[in-house]
């Protein structure tokens, strides 16, 4: 049991992860960023393709990886958003708009074969790679009946880290305030001088970094990465999160992170395989009927 | 007298000549399909979780096709053979079966590599009557009953690869004779045909050898955190893990159950067979047995022909996948030679081709090949364990019955 509770903090942590970023930009902007979940995969695909295919060590493949996944940020920012905010569009179409840029950068990495456009994304052919071992040191340590191996004990550190710098950021800092202004209401901070498309490129660039880190540390501690990482395993599950946090709220999307990852685990362990997805959301509509608004919703009336 | 000597000289000759234009009667048929073309299409997971088979499918066949080519054709017809990714996804499968039999006019399909493309696939070439040849897929009902549930036998449909049915027990068998576990787990990809199906036979096999199965995890194949499952396999104790599953899962399994400190005995499936999957669990796999259709060492005579020329082509050795892919064009081909294909009557072609193929009788890698009845092959079934480097070790060699 033990064994499993660690199980449940380490992929509880990545959620939470995930869902701060995913979270950020609904604080913001009140768009759900869907291409978030493609942002994450291409920030493990990168890493790896540039360890493997172009011989980077690991750390300056790291910092490109998330350095690319920021920038994707700016993309999803000028080609998504911008225009349709420019337009007044209704935030669904947003939605469609960053579902229809995820296609793309899922396809893109997809189509990494030998030969094409997209040849140094990817690895010919393969469907999930995993880092070989010896390319990142990872001791295993054993505690009783406990295994702690490093690149999943380190994805806690790492992922706390990233929260408490974004949490003191926009609690402490002239941007953090320049930046719940914005959520607050976008016209009085314009009129306060505060340039918004700005605040929100900004927004939407540590959202997708994080999303990039995320999306390595995942990688790396399960030893799977593929084109469909995002869609399969953190898309749907992010939303979870941040519903169960509440959406918008940072501090929400941590706690509903690490939540997820128990409620997973447990209904592993208690009811079986079949039960992970179904309790997870069994437990999402259970908040949504007695608690809409989610943990955090309503202590905390100003957004993210 | 020399007259009679003239006629008896004639009539000889004419009959040696009658003889040589009947079906498979000798040489003088040899030239008789010149300037063909045998148009072959293969469905072969490239990409997606089959994607670590279907490549070596792929350069097993194209390596036969180029031997045949090159050495005159089937009868002076040459192959094409075209490769055709269906991404691992059984609704792209049979939209490019459709294709393949329809608009590009093949004689003969090979594939699909899973089994779970495999069930939308070969009714589809049976429904079309158009030979299909299997040359990866090993789950339970893909020969001869295609279409189960129905249970009338599928006309159109071979496979040259062994069947987890055969091979699971084979594999569990030898295992128990060598070391006699007590207790096992399973665990099985639920949400896969191949994967499912040999949970099924692991579950019908382990009783008759006095191992009890602990518990049996499932699992979807999507998912990337398998930790939870492996913890629930290890903390029961067994002495053995069955894994049934395919693409990289049995590797990531083999190396977190090792993480978690778990000593004992990795039993798989057909989906252990490749190199790739051996090479993904490296040290963490060592030992791990499975049943394998063909072993790179085993002495049928075609077999060292086939395993220099595969590393002369590829500088890789090839694996069981590879084999059969091999010995798939070599089958058509044979049966090719005898059909006395019109080249103008499709449909007709593709009879004859089929009726063929089931009086099959030749060497190959798999060993002296013809297929069952039930158009299934009857071959020798080698135990192996992975070598911890990519590779295979020999373990045990159970001949056919």
């Amino acid at each position: 049991m033990d064994q499993q509770i660690l199980n449940a903090i380490f992929i509880g942590s990545i959620y939470a992860l995930f869902a701060v970023g995913y979270t950020l930009v609904f604080g913001v902007l009140d768009i759900l960023n869907l291409a978030h979940s493609a942002v994450f995969m291409l920030g493990a695909a990168l890493t790896y393709s540039l360890v493997i295919n172009h011989g980077q060590s690991f750390l300056v493949a790291c910092i490109i990886g998330v350095a690319a996944s920021g920038l994707m940020g700016l993309v999803i920012e000028h080609v998504c958003l911008r225009p349709l905010r420019r337009r007044r569009a209704p935030p669904i179409a947003a939605l469609i708009s960053t579902v229809g840029l995820a296609l793309i950068i899922v396809a893109a990495i997809e189509q990494g074969q030998r030969g094409t456009l997209f040849g140094w994304l990817w690895v010919d052919g393969a469907n999930s790679v995993a880092f070989p071992p010896g390319t990142i040191p990872n001791p295993t340590w054993h505690i009783g009946d406990l295994t702690l191996e490093a690149s999943k004990v380190a994805v806690i550190p790492i992922s706390v880290a990233l929260m408490l710098a974004l949490g003191y950021v926009i609690r402490y800092t002239q941007v953090g305030r320049a930046l719940r202004a914005v959520a607050e209401n976008p016209r009085a901070a314009r009129l306060m001088g505060l340039d918004v498309d700005r605040m929100i490129s900004l927004t939407v660039v540590i959202s997708s970094a994080l999303g990039g880190v995320a999306g390595i540390l995942f990688g790396v501690a399960l030893g799977d990465i593929s084109p469909y990482i995002g869609r399969d395993n953190v898309e749907v599950r992010g939303l979870a999160v941040i519903v169960l946090g509440g959406m918008g709220s940072i501090p929400g999307a941590v706690v509903g992170g690490y939540l997820l990852g128990l409620i997973e685990v447990f209904a592993v362990v208690a009811l079986g395989s079949g039960a992970r997805g179904g309790v997870a959301f069994a437990a999402l509509f259970l908040m949504l009927v007695l608690r809409p608004q989610g943990l955090f919703g309503a202590q905390l009336r100003e957004k993210i | 007298m020399k007259r009679l000597h003239l006629v008896a000289w004639l009539a000889a000759a004419l009959l040696v000549a009658a003889c040589g234009s009947t079906p498979g009667g000798g040489t003088s048929n040899a030239n008789s399909y010149s300037g063909k073309t045998i148009k072959l299409g293969a469905i072969l997971s490239i990409t997606g979780a089959g994607g670590v088979y279907g490549p070596q499918s792929r350069d097993g066949a194209n390596l036969a096709v180029k031997q045949i080519n090159a050495s005159g054709g089937v009868n002076g017809a040459q192959i094409t053979l075209t490769i055709n990714d269906d991404a691992s996804d059984k609704a792209q499968s049979a939209q490019v079966a459709q294709k393949l039999i329809q608009s590009e006019q093949d004689l003969a399909l090979l594939g699909p590599t899973l089994s779970n493309s495999a069930v939308a696939v070969h009714p589809l070439a049976e429904s079309l009557k158009t030979p299909i040849l299997a040359v990866s897929t090993t789950g339970i009902h893909i020969v001869p009953d295609c279409n189960f549930p129905a249970t009338t036998p599928c006309k159109y449909v071979f496979r040259d690869s062994l069947g987890e049915e055969t091979a699971i027990p084979t594999n569990i068998k030898s295992y128990a004779t060598d070391k006699h576990p007590a207790t096992g787990v399973l665990l099985v990809a639920q949400d896969d045909k191949f994967s499912s199906d040999g949970g099924k036979i692991v579950q019908d096999t382990v009783g008759q050898y006095n191992i009890n199965l602990l518990k049996t995890i499932k699992f979807n194949k999507a998912e990337a955190d398998l930790s939870p499952y492996v913890t629930q396999a290890v903390q029961a104790k067994p002495d053995v893990i069955f894994i049934t599953s395919l693409g990289g899962i049995p590797a990531k399994i083999m190396t977190e159950a090792r993480k978690q400190g778990w000593q004992g005995q990795f039993l798989g499936g057909n989906g252990f067979n490749t190199a790739t999957v051996s090479k993904q669990a490296g040290a963490d796999g060592k030992g791990a047995r499975s049943a394998s259709a063909w072993y790179l060492g085993n002495t049928f005579a075609s077999n060292k022909e086939f395993v220099d020329a595969y590393k002369a082509e590829y500088s890789k050795d090839p694996d069981q996948f590879a084999a059969q892919g091999y010995t798939a064009i070599k089958v058509l081909a044979d049966a090719a030679k005898r059909a006395n294909l019109t080249f103008s009557d499709l449909a007709g072609d593709r009879d004859k081709l089929r009726t063929a193929m089931e009086s099959v009788n030749i060497q190959t890698p798999l060993g002296p090949f013809q297929f069952t009845s039930t158009h299934d092959v009857k071959q020798t079934v080698w135990v192996i364990a992975m070598d911890g480097a990519g590779g295979f070790t020999l373990v045990h060699e159970v001949k056919q019955s």
